[in-house]
This record gives structure tokens, sequence and C-alpha cells, in this order.
């Protein structure tokens, strides 16, 4: 009969295998008065045992940094400072001298009191490094006992292929030992899903359920165990049905994981070598931590409306430390922040906008730039805020939705002065902070060279874009159908812009859908696009694209289609750009 | 003896690694060092001291140190917690 155990599911993932019970000797400790002149005796004796488990933790920090990485070596680090603390060593030293108590027991009377202040903490994560404590100080008891050699530990195979170990519980350090020798899961009783343990299981990937209680008395040696790490169960004795659902499970996962891994690491270059700019939209930090992850360029739209959506405007500090997060968490790659762009779809409570309100056509009306050059101590605040993120990081400012070269001309005022404020306060900023501009109204685009000679770099919305050149709004089901990206008109238009932008060297982007959806990755590649910026999800499937198209081929057929006149209509684009590839 | 303070600006505060490399960085010092949160110090050459003063991102804290290289102790401290502990977040 199948058996669910539940626990903490600390790192996700599926194992089966065969259970292996690791016995592990729970230390009896004892306390014994000594007699005072054999006290010195004692306190070198716990020195002793202080400095071998030193010894040994230094030696496996040494191993598990070329096996599992420096994260599980960085553990150990703490569990050595933890050792040579003063509050184990000599705390435990004051009492043998002043109770005339052993060591193991001196040792055993300071955990309790170290527990109790840790068990008073608030924060979990700093609750839970009580139980690094009790490791450490468990391995000095267990030298003190002489017991470390014949701990049955040491005895587990070498090899754990397919193998799920059940115990007690685990140190980082054991736990970078049974990773070595390729343990297929990790089943303990106790140990809570923020322990050292539990991390490090989480970031070497191994499928792992924690606390699952009297684990090592209900499962049996040998029996065949399910782990299912996304739930936190184990099942033990399940029937051949269930495995084989498992099995499915598992097959599926790693030929997903493989294939995306396989072009995760792979530099976006067309088949003729033309290298690809692949940078994410972003505004939440899990969103921008996927986009470093993934190896992508950067981010290429940093949207700030949440900002201003959640209440009163955000002042500057606020804004700032938004930002510094954004700019942590994509660790050095270029974080690129558009400047609010509210109106239209997007409104907020928090604005009192009644210019806004009373607009009859909101699309065409005072949104974006339109707004923050109508607003502008709103807007300075903003800019102050962005510069000064500026001096943290890689940091571009974007500016939304320009029609006209004035506009430019406004924004960069508005900057110099902001940057006039940043230094009267004595605040740092970088002074060569490039400022791009976003087109999306079609008169700016067939204006592009003019709007992109006072600005460092372009980025089209091509959502905006479509729908101005359309005159048609996509969410509005009745004329949904002529939002048609291959649309002559629309195509021409795009093959216009960046035909100018190549021309005058100017970098450009996409930042639309458009550049999310790999049903055109080809077709921007063809119009000369190198440099996409996409919903962070999508980074891998349009990778996928560009790894397997030819670039001139693309824009050959491009040049073709454009050339048909009104036979146009009688070829579809995408097939004629898929076939160029053959 | 000099003092100063500093605020806590990496997202995960002194955890378990950022208070590791604390520790190392105050143990580098002759000076004595203590960290202060509100009312409690600790010594700061001691883990178990740094960690329990449970210093999340935000949290102002207060150095002193005292001895031959107090002023480059603090210096260094404070340059590390403002380096994010080298984390970059």
């Amino acid at each position: 009969m199948t058996l669910a155990l539940t626990g903490h599911g600390v790192s996700r993932g599926i194992a089966i295998g065969q259970a292996h019970l690791a016995e592990r000797n729970e230390l009896e400790i004892g306390e014994y008065r000594i007699l005072a002149n054999n006290v010195d005796a004692e306190v070198s004796r716990l020195r002793d045992a202080l400095r071998t488990a030193r010894e040994q933790l230094e030696l496996l920090s040494d191993r598990v940094t070329r096996s599992a990485g420096t994260a599980a070596s960085e553990m150990i680090q703490t569990h050595i400072l933890m050792l040579t603390d003063s509050s184990i060593g000599d705390a435990a030293e004051q009492r043998i001298r002043d109770e005339l108590c052993n060591a193991e027991w001196a040792l055993q009377s300071q955990l309790e009191t170290i527990l109790a202040e840790f068990r008073h903490m608030e924060d979990e994560y700093i609750r839970s490094r009580g139980e690094d404590v009790a490791q450490v100080i468990r391995m000095v008891q267990t030298e003190l006992s002489k017991a470390g050699t014949d701990r049955s530990f040491d005895s587990i195979p070498d090899r754990l292929a397919d193998t799920l170990v059940v115990t007690t519980e685990l140190t980082p350090g054991e736990l970078a030992l049974l990773h070595e020798r390729g343990v297929a899961g990790i089943v303990t009783e106790h140990g809570s899903p923020y322990s050292h343990a539990a991390i490090l299981a989480s970031s070497l990937g191994i499928p792992a359920v924690f606390g699952v209680r009297l684990a090592h008395s209900l499962l049996t040696e040998g029996e065949t165990l399910i782990l299912d790490g996304r739930l936190g169960v184990v099942y033990a004795d399940p029937d051949d049905a269930f495995i084989e659902h498992y099995h499915e499970i598992e097959r599926s996962t790693s030929r997903f994981r493989k294939s995306l891994d396989e072009i995760r690491r792979k530099p976006a270059l067309t088949l003729d070598g033309e290298a690809i700019l692949l940078q994410a939209n972003a505004e939440r930090e899990d969103e921008i931590r996927l986009a470093a992850e993934l190896d992508s360029d950067g981010v290429g739209l940093y949207r700030t409306e949440f900002l201003f959506m959640r209440g009163a405007a955000p002042d500057e500090a606020t804004q700032l430390q938004e930002y510094l997060v954004a700019i942590a968490a994509l660790a050095g790659k270029p974080l690129t922040i558009r400047t609010l762009d509210l109106g239209a779809d997007k409104t907020s409570e928090a604005l009192d906008f009644s210019l806004l309100r009373s607009s009859m056509n909101p699309a065409l009306g005072l949104r974006a730039i339109r707004l923050c050059l109508r607003d502008t101590d709103l807007f300075k605040t903003q800019l102050r805020a962005i510069l000064r993120a500026s001096a943290a990081g890689k940091v571009r400012c974007l500016v939304p939705m320009l029609t006209s070269v004035h506009e430019v001309r406004m924004v960069k005022t508005l900057l110099d002065e902001a940057r006039a404020e940043l230094q009267i306060r004595g605040q740092a900023y970088d002074p060569l902070m490039q400022l791009g501009g976003m087109i999306e109204v079609p008169a700016a685009a067939l204006a592009i060279e003019d709007l992109g000679y006072h600005l460092d770099f372009l980025s089209i919305g091509t959502n905006d874009l479509l729908q101005y050149a359309l005159a048609a709004d996509r969410v509005d089901e009745q004329v949904a159908h002529l939002y048609d990206p291959l649309h002559p008109g629309v195509v021409r238009l795009l093959h216009y812009m960046f035909a100018a932008c190549t021309e005058t060297r100017m970098p450009v982007t996409v930042c639309g859908e458009l550049a999310g959806d790999r049903r055109y990755t080809r077709l921007l590649l063809a119009l000369g696009l190198r440099s996409f910026s996409m919903h962070p999800g999508r980074l891998l499937e349009v990778k996928q694209v560009i790894l397997e198209t030819h670039a001139n081929r693309a824009a050959a057929a491009l040049a073709h289609w454009l050339n048909l006149g009104a036979q146009r209509q009688d070829v579809s684009l995408l097939r004629l750009l898929d076939q160029s590839q053959k | 003896m000099i003092s100063s303070t500093v605020t806590i600006i990496n997202k995960l505060g002194l955890h378990a690694r950022a208070a590791s490399k604390l520790v190392n960085c105050a143990s580098g010092f002759s000076a004595q060092v203590w960290i202060s949160r509100g009312e409690r110090e600790i010594n700061g050459k001691s883990i178990m001291g740094v960690l329990t003063l449970a210093a999340g991102r935000g949290t102002e804290l207060g150095l002193r140190a005292a001895g031959s290289d107090e002023a480059a102790a603090i210096a260094t401290i404070t340059a590390l917690i403002e380096d994010y502990f080298g984390e970059g977040e």
C-alpha cells in the first residue's frame, strides 16, 4: 500500500529511487562532575575538540568549493566562524571552570542559552540559524565522545545514483558530500526550509523534502520512494502505474529543461553571424531576476507606472529605492528606465489630472510625456531619482511617446535643471547617462532622423504605433481584426524607420508585443532590427528563431515582397520569409 | 574611540553570508568593534552577536571602535556594508 508523507518541499524537482536510511548516532549527552584539579585538562579537551572540528570544516570547505560551488563553501565558513565565536568556546570554558562540569555538558547548556536567544527572533530566517549553531555544537560533542569515526554517515555508499537518502537531519557539509556521490533525492525528519542545507539543496537542484516527521521509522531500507519536491510529499511503495506517471513527468520536464538550457547558453547569433541584443521588459523584481538568469542583455523597458498606482505619488527617495533594487537584481547589466507613461488606458488615483479626465479622446490626449511636460514638478522628481540611480549602475532614461523635436528639447532642459539641483545637493549621478525616446506616433516615425539626432537611442513601441497607424484599437473586438502587423502600410512604415536608423547609425530597439512574438521575429530581423526587448518569458523562444534565421536572406525576401506592388496581397510575407531560409 | 552610523542596504540584510563577511572584516583589525541596533550592542567580531541583530534592509546600525586602527576599522566596515557586501544587491 502506498504511504504518503508530507514535509516541506525545499527544492523543486522529482526523484524516484530506493530508500537508504542513513542512521545517525544520536548522541547521549550526559552531565558529570569533574574534580577541581582536572579543570585544565577538561578545558584542553574542549579546545582540542573545537580545533579538530574546525580543521574538518576547513578541509570540507576546500573540497566542496570544487564540487558544489562557493555558496556551499560560504555556508561552511559561517559554521567555522560560529565554532570560533567566543560565545561557544569561551563561554563553554567558563562553564567548565564555574560549574565543574564536563565539556559535553558545558556545550549543551551553552547551546540551550544561545537557542533561547534565537527563538526570540522575529525573522524566521534568523531563527533558523539556531539550527546551524546546534549542528556546529553537535560536531564538537561528537569529537569529544570520539564517536566521530563510526558514524554511519561515513559508511554511506560511494555511488548514490537512484538512491534517496533518508536521515534525521543534515548539515550543509554532509549535503555537499551526498551531492558529490550523486544522490537522487533527500528526505529529512528535521530542518526548516530556511536551513542552510535546504538552501544548498535548492541551489544544487537536488530534489528534497525536509521536516518529514518520523520518516526514519516509517520508511524501510531499500523500498521504492517517489519524492515530489514541488508538493513536499514522499510516497513510499507506490504501485507501477503511479511510478510510470511520475516517470513521464520526470521525462517531460527534463526534455523541456534540456532544450531551453541548450539555447540559454548560446549567444544570440543569426545563421549569418549577426549578433542580436535580447533584453527584457520588466518591472517586478522576479521578472528582472529572470531576465538576469536567462543571460539576457539587461532590461530594455523598465516601466515605472506601478510606482504611481499605489496611492500618493512616490517621492524621490522611494523611487530611487525601487530603481536601486532593479539595478541590484540585474547584477551589472543595463537598466532602461522609462519615465511615467500614464494616460489613455492607464490612470492613477494618486494624481489629480483634471485635464486628463476631461479629455474627449484620451489616446490622442494629454498622456505620457505630454502629461509630464505639463506637471514638471512630478517629472523632475522622477528625473532626479533616475539620475541618482545612474550613479549606482548602468542606467538609461527612456521618454515615452515623443511627437516633436520641441518636446525633446524641453526634456533636455528639465534634465539639465535636475542635474544642477543634484549638484547643489552634492548628490552623485552619471553625467553620461544616455537619453532615449520612444517612437509611437506615426508622424514621429516618419521623422525618426529628426528626433534621433537629439537622442542617444530609440525604442519603438509597436503597440501604440500600430494602433495609431491603423486607427484600430486592438482591445476593441469590433475592430481588432484590422490590427494587422503585416499590413503593407505598417511594414513600409517599419521598413522606413529601420532604414533611417541604419543609415544614421542610431541604436534602435523594439519593445512592443511584436518583439516577443516569435511569429514576427524573422520579419523584424529582415527589417534590420538587431535589438529586441520583450517579456522575459519569451526570450528563449525568440532566441530559438534567431538561431535558425539567415538575416540577409530574410532581408532579400522582404525587399522582393516590397517591390511586388499590388500583387503583394496574394503573397504571404511570413511564408516568403520562411521559404527564403531554405 | 570613534563612532558612526550606517544603514543596511543589501536586499537580504545581515543574513548568514553578509554577517560572516562583516565578522571576518571586523576581525581583521586589532581595535575592538561594537555594533548596535537601538539599545542592543554586540561584539562586531562575534557571528552569533551579528546574526542576532537581525538587521534587515533599511536598518540603521551604530558602529563603535576603539584601538590603534579604529578609524580604518570603521571606514572598512562602512564600505563593506555600502557595497552591498560585495553581492551586488
